[in-house]
């Protein structure tokens, strides 16, 4: 018989073996993901901490003479507000380390990106990442380091402190790419980029020196959003097994620094006896905190006082059974105690274990869900308010999620985790970059789809500087420029299918239409996240969005129609009526030519007969 | 001798027509000195508007008329252009000088006044014809194809530097080209007693070699095809002025008979136009029983002849008598003869033969 063999791979190998889901399967592709990761990255953190950004790129070939593909030094310099230094090694030396896990709109999702570009540089060329920060405005920490790849961990090779002026972060990575192919990409990535983000000042120094700089066109930062508890109609069984798993509280772990906790809150000053003690701790039930009441619970039942707390461990508290399980580090073996019901600590245990009440749960850690509105769903789903969480079976699971996925009573979401642009500096954004003739935006109030709120905030420009090659859409999602799978994508369906002669635009119009669409989850077809699904409900906001703005563009045209009118009357006018009053003259035969002036004035002012 | 009968010569005709470019010209002066927009009113040239008239036995225009208006934007540059050829008609006019329909295309250019191309300003000068009720030969405006005329007719020149001058057209054995001299040329006087109009230049020839002027006591006009309208013109002067009778030989083909129905009573084209039509024209042949009579040599018709005869066969012009007779003939044979087919039987058949027997045959029609 063969054994089979399981063993673990770290996140590390796990994304080294799959990174082409994660858009490095060839040299072109990897430079051009590795540039967002690092400006999204770097854009982010300025976004959180309201910091103006001031982003510098830069692209340099190791050896200028190689042909592609060839080793780039890539380097992405912000103002942001830097990394503590204690948490740089793991915040760029290993894979999983991130802190937006909360739900709020950003560009990346997880942070996994850059640490990926790293590993990816890593790879290719085995040389290790810079990372320069400067987080209180004083000191600049230097780190030089190589990911182990098998164990998840970053090896320093080089750390410094030097001093430093201003707070910002500096990343650098040597890494294989093909600047020929993917730079018109990078590039446009670029601009696109400085299009929605007006408040930033972009610069990027490509492989041969030249430099283009996006200088900042608004002073004013969008409001950032907010973190919010997710919405009912949003979730899945998975995302409620592990809200429940950290939401009922654990038995907290008993060390030397929870038995100060303990003694703190308690006020003790020396070592009092079990009994002592629980005297102590019912005087002050009502002020202390609740890991501090479940180690006193604990200690309760197991009478013992903090040196015998030291010597054990805490296994299972069994409210089934209406036992407690635990080891004794000196006697070496395992203790079962039973619990007394009638005890005034049960209740403190049990709830501890067991979690809050289902109804507890939900106006806790829901949006839109208040008491009434738990209530009306408990009934609904057929569980009782005030079942703990912690005893629900995997089948009672399946049923909790299913149920608030069906109940039609949970308002829409909150969007205020949401960060459009705004209409203004969109506006500005578009005047600057476009110079149009007209120019019209428009921010559509939140919607949602399956729980997700958006915005979709639009924005059209016609004429000036546009050159007459016909309709160009830049698409955005969360503020990240869309270039891949144009074809495929939600917005140019809508684009394609508007009758644009309705709105008196005709051949190849100079005619420019951007489009933003905020997420906490923007609904990608592809794992590539370059075109958007065509969810009905993102498709109707879209929609009218873009004949909101077409009305616009058509009224304007009309205007521009009408004064072009006029002036093609007047010029005709000018031209043909004195020929006339000369051929007339001479048919007549007359000397003097009549006084045709006020026929011209007319002949310019009459409204079109139709 | 024959002497001029009608009264309306050359020159009243150009008086009729100075004036009526003079009121015009007034009219459009008045407007534009009153402050209000000049209009032309042109009689409509749609289908619609085109009826026979069975009186005067041609096309003539029904009462709808078009407004071109000065008031008009999408009218006034084509306002404009019918108002310039008023004007450099009447120049041409009141100079003596000729143009053609080409000639006028380019002379725009040098007043600013913008045709696109020729077919544009030869429709404007078939709106000035429409407006003034004359053709655009007394515009002095010509047709690039000339026709020829050979006969004992005197004429007397009106054109500046020949005026008074006299020639008489039997003088040139190649005949003489009817063009703006000839056409605005007063008609003195004539031996003939007939026109003869045959519709090819070589069968012209051959007419003038055989001396069918002398033996026939005739003019003969060379119609060059589908007959242009000086050579139409002229067909009605020498009948109306002149009094000869007219009769006319073509191919024996649907072509060759409407070429005849044509000189006799006009083309839905002109149906603007009057004057341009002998309605005593007799048609001699080549007719469709003619082929099986004289038994001539024949070539199969074509799918677009026969088309031809369905689409006359409308018309309300051949609806009886011999016009009616020939196309069913026609449409029965299914053939056709040119009218080189006599010379099968030799070169002279046709004038010794041929046009004396239908001659002979037409006193009776």
């Amino acid at each position: 018989m063969s054994k089979e063999v399981f063993s673990q791979i770290s996140p590390s190998e796990f994304f080294y073996r799959n990174r082409d889901l994660a858009g490095f399967s060839n040299p072109t592709r990897s430079l051009y993901t590795s540039v967002r990761e690092f400006v999204e990255n770097a854009l982010d953190a300025c976004d959180q901490k309201k910091i103006l950004p001031d982003i510098h790129l830069s692209i340099k070939a190791v050896d200028t003479e190689k042909a592609d593909p060839k080793h780039y030094i890539l380097t992405v310099k912000d103002n942001g507000p830097g990394i503590d230094p204690e948490h740089i090694p793991l915040a760029f030396g290993t894979v999983l380390y991130g802190s937006k896990f909360g739900l709020k709109q950003a560009r990346g999702m997880f942070g996994l990106g850059a640490t990926m570009a790293i590993l990816y540089g890593q790879i290719t060329t085995n040389k290790p990442v810079t990372v320069k920060s400067c987080s209180d405005g004083k000191t600049l920490d230097e780190f030089v380091m190589l990911l182990d790849i098998q164990k998840n961990k970053p090896v320093i090779q080089k750390h410094n402190t030097k001093e430093g002026s201003k707070t910002g972060l500096t990343v650098s990575i040597v890494l294989e790419g093909d600047y020929s192919k993917a730079g018109s990409k990078i590039r446009d990535y670029v601009y696109q980029t400085s299009l929605i983000t007006p408040y930033a000042s972009i610069t990027f120094e490509d492989p041969s020196g030249e430099k283009f700089h996006y200088a900042r066109i608004v002073k004013e930062m969008p409001r950032p959003p907010t973190v919010i508890k997710p919405h009912p109609h949003g979730i899945d069984v998975e995302t409620i097994r592990r809200m429940i798993t950290d939401t009922h509280y654990q038995i907290p772990t008993i060390d030397n620094k929870m038995i100060d906790k303990v003694k703190k809150e308690l006020s003790l000053k020396k070592n009092l006896s079990p009994k002592e003690i629980l005297e102590r701790a019912q005087k002050r039930w009502s002020d202390i905190s609740r890991p501090v009441r479940t180690v006193v619970s604990v200690m309760s039942f197991l009478n013992i006082d903090f040196e015998g707390l030291k010597k054990i461990r805490i296994d299972d508290i069994d409210i089934a059974n209406k036992t407690i399980t635990y080891w004794d580090f000196g006697e070496s073996q395992s203790h079962a105690v039973e619990l007394d019901p009638e005890s005034p600590y049960y209740k403190q245990l049990a709830s501890t274990v067991q979690g809050d009440t289902l109804l507890t749960f939900l106006t806790k850690r829901f949006q839109r869900v208040g008491p009434t509105t738990g209530e009306k769903f408990c009934e609904f789903a057929k569980f009782k308010p005030d079942k703990r969480i912690g005893s629900m079976t995997n089948e009672e699971l399946v049923k909790l999620a299913d149920a608030l996925q069906k109940f039609e009573e949970f308002l829409a979401p909150d969007p205020s985790c949401l960060a459009p642009l705004g209409e203004e500096p969109l506006s500005k954004g578009i005047m600057k970059f476009f110079n149009p003739e007209f120019a019209a935006v428009w921010q559509r109030n939140a919607s949602a789809y399956s729980g997700f709120p958006f915005v979709v905030e639009m924005g059209i420009a016609y004429g000036g500087d546009i050159p007459p090659n016909g309709l160009k859409v830049y698409r955005f999602a969360n503020r990240i420029p869309l270039l891949y799978d144009e074809g495929s994508d939600v917005v140019l369906k809508i684009v394609n299918e508007t009758e644009w002669t309705r709105y008196k635009i005709k051949g190849d119009p100079p005619l420019v239409i951007v489009s933003h669409i905020c997420s906490t989850r923007i609904p990608y077809k592809t794992v590539g996240k370059e075109n958007v699904a065509d969810r009905p409900e993102l498709e109707r906001e879209l929609k009218n969005a873009l004949q909101y703005l077409a009305r616009k563009l058509a009224v304007h045209m009309s205007r521009q129609g009408a004064a072009d009118m006029a002036k093609k009357r007047a010029n005709l006018y000018s031209k043909y009526v004195p020929l006339i009053a000369q051929f007339a003259t001479e048919l007549a035969g007359k000397k003097k030519e009549p006084n045709y002036n006020q026929l011209i004035r007319m002949g310019s002012e009459i409204e079109e007969q139709v | 001798m024959k002497n001029k009968s009608n009264a309306k010569t050359a020159e009243t005709r150009k008086k009729r027509l100075l004036s009526l470019l003079e009121q015009q010209g007034i009219n459009i002066y008045d407007h534009l000195d009153k402050g209000k927009f000049p209009q032309f009113v042109i009689p409509s040239r749609s289908v619609s508007n085109i009826v026979y008239d069975k009186k005067i036995r041609q096309y003539i225009l029904g009462s709808a008329s078009a407004v071109r208006s000065s008031r008009n934007m999408s009218q006034l540059r084509s306002y404009t252009q019918l108002a310039w050829l008023a004007f450099f008609v009447n120049r041409l006019v009141r100079e003596g000088k000729s143009s053609t329909l080409r000639d006028i295309y380019y002379s725009s250019q040098a007043f600013s006044i913008d045709f696109e191309d020729q077919p544009e300003s030869d429709n404007i000068i078939v709106d000035l014809e429409a407006v003034l009720t004359s053709p655009r030969e007394e515009f002095h405006i010509f047709p690039e194809e000339r026709s020829s005329v050979f006969g004992d007719l005197t004429i007397e020149y009106t054109v500046p530097g020949y005026e008074g001058k006299r020639m008489n057209l039997s003088d040139h054995p190649d005949g003489y080209l009817i063009g703006p001299s000839l056409s605005s040329a007063e008609l003195v006087d004539t031996s003939a007693e007939l026109v003869i109009a045959i519709e090819k230049g070589g069968l012209f020839t051959r007419f003038v070699e055989e001396k069918v002027h002398k033996k026939f006591k005739a003019i003969i006009v060379d119609t060059a095809g589908q007959a242009p309208r000086s050579t139409r013109n002229l067909l009605r002067r020498l009948n109306s002025e002149m009094g000869l009778p007219v009769v006319i030989l073509a191919d024996g083909d649907v072509y060759g008979e409407h070429i005849a129905m044509v000189i006799k009573s006009g083309s839905a084209n002109a149906a603007h136009l009057r004057e341009l039509t002998v309605p005593d024209a007799k048609w001699l042949g080549v007719w469709a029983t003619d082929i099986e009579k004289y038994k001539l040599p024949t070539i199969p018709m074509t799918e677009s002849d026969i088309k031809r005869i369905y689409d006359l066969q409308k018309d309300p012009r051949y609806q009886e008598g011999n016009w009616k007779k020939q196309l069913e003939v026609f449409l029965k044979l299914k053939r056709k003869a040119e009218l080189e087919a006599f010379s099968k039987y030799g070169l002279t058949n046709i004038t010794d033969k041929y046009l004396p027997a239908k001659l002979e045959e037409s006193k009776s029609f």
